[in-house]
């Protein structure tokens, strides 16, 4: 993955990079306390018109929280949420022009298909024959166009789940809200959903709000990714960004595989750093103004590089940063065999090579000796 | 993997339920049927005939007759008597629903640690016998009771309302005593609802009255229907109650089936009586079953 341009996966879709760009949904100073704990803390984010936004989180950083004092269902303790310029404060959920996709799917079981696809647009007042129309287009639009007279109870997981989708899109809200939509599916049906759901998202031209805890769900389906935290969003971008430039230590040990060096600054030479690593191994890396340009001599800093970024070979290499140690474990995947290499003081480190040939991956096995090497700009000074 | 298990215990544990039926249900059933076609008789047994001798059963058999039916066809006092059970049960299941209902929603909505307290203030008048109860409910309507001098000491009555052997006394004493029939399994639908779907509901433009009506309402309505029964079935038949509170004037169908029994000896009429009011409340019951599943089905 080339690393220069950390831009959107839409091409030219970027309303966060232009200043004058108005956001669509603002979250200001907003703070939730739950028995005296904060759930949500003095968070600010704003979110544009049609973006796909995702908030990736474990359980208990406050991201279903956040989806729920949106759609109205908890009450902000302080701070409001703007929705297209009107402030939601008051409103209450049956008022505002969100609609949310949940989690347990929450169909009505004692109404068809079609009735809870309905039960909002009824909710309107629309007339009877265009909500048939409407119904009909919905569940035309999640492929379940024989399934109206059905009951909730009569569907697959799956089907259930494109119902639930269908009802929240009936009503044609400004924003949709998606509570872990794709968490009750199987690996398989997840993965052929996430791309209609981009999809879906492009050609209805609506803003999504999507809770997650699966970070390569929010990657494949995200134009921005909020990583939270202890009710706080710790960094906010495009899944290239979130992935190559976390900004934090907890970011980039959140998402994906990273490998730590913890250690002190020891020479700086223009951008060129050399960090003596905690096991007393010298590392020289990259840094710039903006990471590690302030560091002092002595100072301590850390440095993360993810496992695909390493070499690894069974005989010595050169380079600058090389490393050697005995094979601890190896994991054949397929695609790429993943290493975790125990150097003389103990340390693990990972690696993970790419099979691009089908001997690649037999020829280093455990307790071997093995090589590594990463280049100076292969990993990111961390500030935190 | 394949679990083998043995037919025989398989027949046994299905086989052991229908087992307690028979003896339980169908063999009293029989013999209350066989009573309510025999014929009065002054004998120990007072009925005849008895099917004592299995030389004689096929005499005995013929003696059945379908007489008590017809005496019971005959007299305006037995058809009255059904009439006003119905309408006092079926009254009494109105008011129960409309006092348990409210009741068991705020059950439900209780906070959970409360939950179990609130069950156990429904279940509590269990402890004490039925029959104290119901005279203890004597104590409060008569005229010089409770109630009275309350309502007097208020000076909102400055005559004693008559209550006791009324029929409003009836209905106080079954939507009393059937009250926690009616909460239970209405509580029970209630808090087993998923508090999600009224989130759902609001979601998508509801308010909270309007979701009630769609959502919540709807989603109990097994609890209602079985609370109904549970008061109406048993309120049909009521005889302590209306015996103890409904005075001589009110003649509801236990009374007069407890009166044919006991103060008549006769026990053919009596379990004709019995065998009709069965028939009252078994039929509508299936068929109201068979409209239920025909609907689950669709």
């Amino acid at each position: 993955m080339k690393a220069q341009s950390l831009g959107s996966v839409r091409k030219s879709f970027a309303p966060w990079a232009d200043p004058a760009a108005k956001p669509f949904i603002r979250f200001e100073g907003l703070t939730k306390v739950f028995d005296g704990t904060a759930a949500i803390d003095d968070l600010n984010a704003d979110i544009f018109h049609r973006e796909f936004f995702a908030l990736l989180g474990a359980s208990g950083s406050g991201k279903s929280t956040l989806l729920r004092l949106l759609a109205g269902f908890e009450v902000p303790t302080r701070g409001r949420i703007v929705l297209d310029g009107e402030d939601m404060t008051g409103i209450p959920p049956y008022r505002r022009p969100v609609n949310m996709m949940f989690q347990s799917y929450a169909l009505f079981p004692h109404m068809s298909v079609a009735k809870n696809i309905a039960f909002g647009l009824k909710q309107d007042g629309m007339a009877k024959s265009e909500r048939e129309d409407r119904v009909a287009d919905a569940l035309k639009l999640v492929k379940l166009e024989n399934y109206g007279r059905r009951k909730p109870h009569q569907l697959s997981g799956g089907q259930q789940q494109r119902v639930a989708l269908a009802r929240s899109l009936v009503k044609r809200p400004k924003v949709l809200l998606l509570d872990e939509p794709l968490g009750a599916l199987d690996k398989k049906l997840r993965e052929e959903t996430q791309f209609e759901l981009t999809d879906l998202q492009y050609e209805l031209g609506m803003t999504f709000i999507m809770v997650t805890h699966d970070q390569e769900e929010a990657m494949t389906m995200a134009d921005r990714i909020a990583v939270m935290g202890d009710g706080k969003i710790l960094q906010v971008g495009t899944p290239p960004e979130i992935y190559e430039a976390p900004r934090s230590r907890f970011v980039a040990d959140f998402i994906g595989t990273v490998n730590i060096f913890d250690g002190t600054l020891v020479a700086r030479d223009g951008d060129r750093l050399t960090i003596e690593t905690a096991d007393g191994h010298p590392i020289e890396v990259d840094g710039n103004e903006e990471r590690g340009g302030a560091l002092q001599i002595g100072a301590k800093t850390a440095y993360a590089v993810r496992p695909e970024k390493l070499r690894i070979s069974a005989s010595p290499l050169d380079g600058p940063n090389v490393m050697s140690g005995e094979v601890w474990e190896i994991a054949y995947i397929g695609d790429m065999t993943s290493f975790h290499l125990k150097l003389d003081s103990e340390r693990i480190v990972r690696v993970s090579m790419l099979n691009s040939s089908r001997e690649s991956a037999v020829q280093m096995t455990w307790g071997e000796r093995a090589w590594v090497s990463f280049e100076p700009n292969a990993g990111l000074v961390l500030s935190a | 993997m394949t679990v083998v298990r043995s037919g025989g215990f398989r027949r046994i544990a299905i086989g052991l339920p229908y087992l307690w039926l028979a003896v339980l249900f169908l063999v009293p059933f029989l013999i209350v049927l066989k009573l309510s076609l025999s014929q009065i008789a002054t004998a120990i047994p007072p009925y005849t005939p008895t099917f004592d001798d299995p030389a004689t059963w096929w005499d005995s058999l013929r003696q059945l007759t379908f007489e008590n039916y017809a005496w019971i066809a005959d007299d305006p006092l037995y058809l009255n008597s059904y009439l006003i059970s119905l309408r006092i049960a079926f009254f009494s299941t109105v008011f129960t629903f409309m006092i348990g209902y409210p009741l068991a929603y705020a059950m439900a909505r209780a906070p959970e640690g409360w939950k179990p307290f609130l069950l156990m203030l429904v279940i509590l008048p269990f402890w004490t016998s039925f029959l104290i109860r119901v005279y203890a409910w004597i104590g409060i309507l008569k005229p010089e009771g409770l109630l009275n001098q309350f309502l007097l000491f208020l000076c909102v009555i400055d005559q004693p309302l008559v209550i006791t052997n009324t029929e409003t006394a009836i209905f106080i004493g079954i939507v009393y005593s059937y009250l926690p029939f009616m909460v239970m399994p209405i509580f029970a639908s209630l808090d087993r609802m998923d508090p999600r779907l009224l989130e759902a509901a609001s979601d998508l433009g509801s308010p909270p009255l309007k979701s009630f009506w769609s959502i919540t309402f709807p989603l109990s309505l097994p609890g209602v229907v079985a609370g109904c029964f549970l008061v109406f079935i048993p309120a049909v038949g009521e005889f302590v109650i209306p015996d103890l509170l409904g005075g001589s004037s009110t003649l509801m169908i236990g009374k007069t089936l407890w009166m044919e029994f006991f103060n008549n000896r006769d026990w053919p009429v009596s379990s004709a009586v019995a065998i009709i009011l069965l028939l009252i409340l078994v039929v509508p019951i299936v068929v109201f079953q068979r409209i239920q599943d025909r609907e689950a089905a669709k």
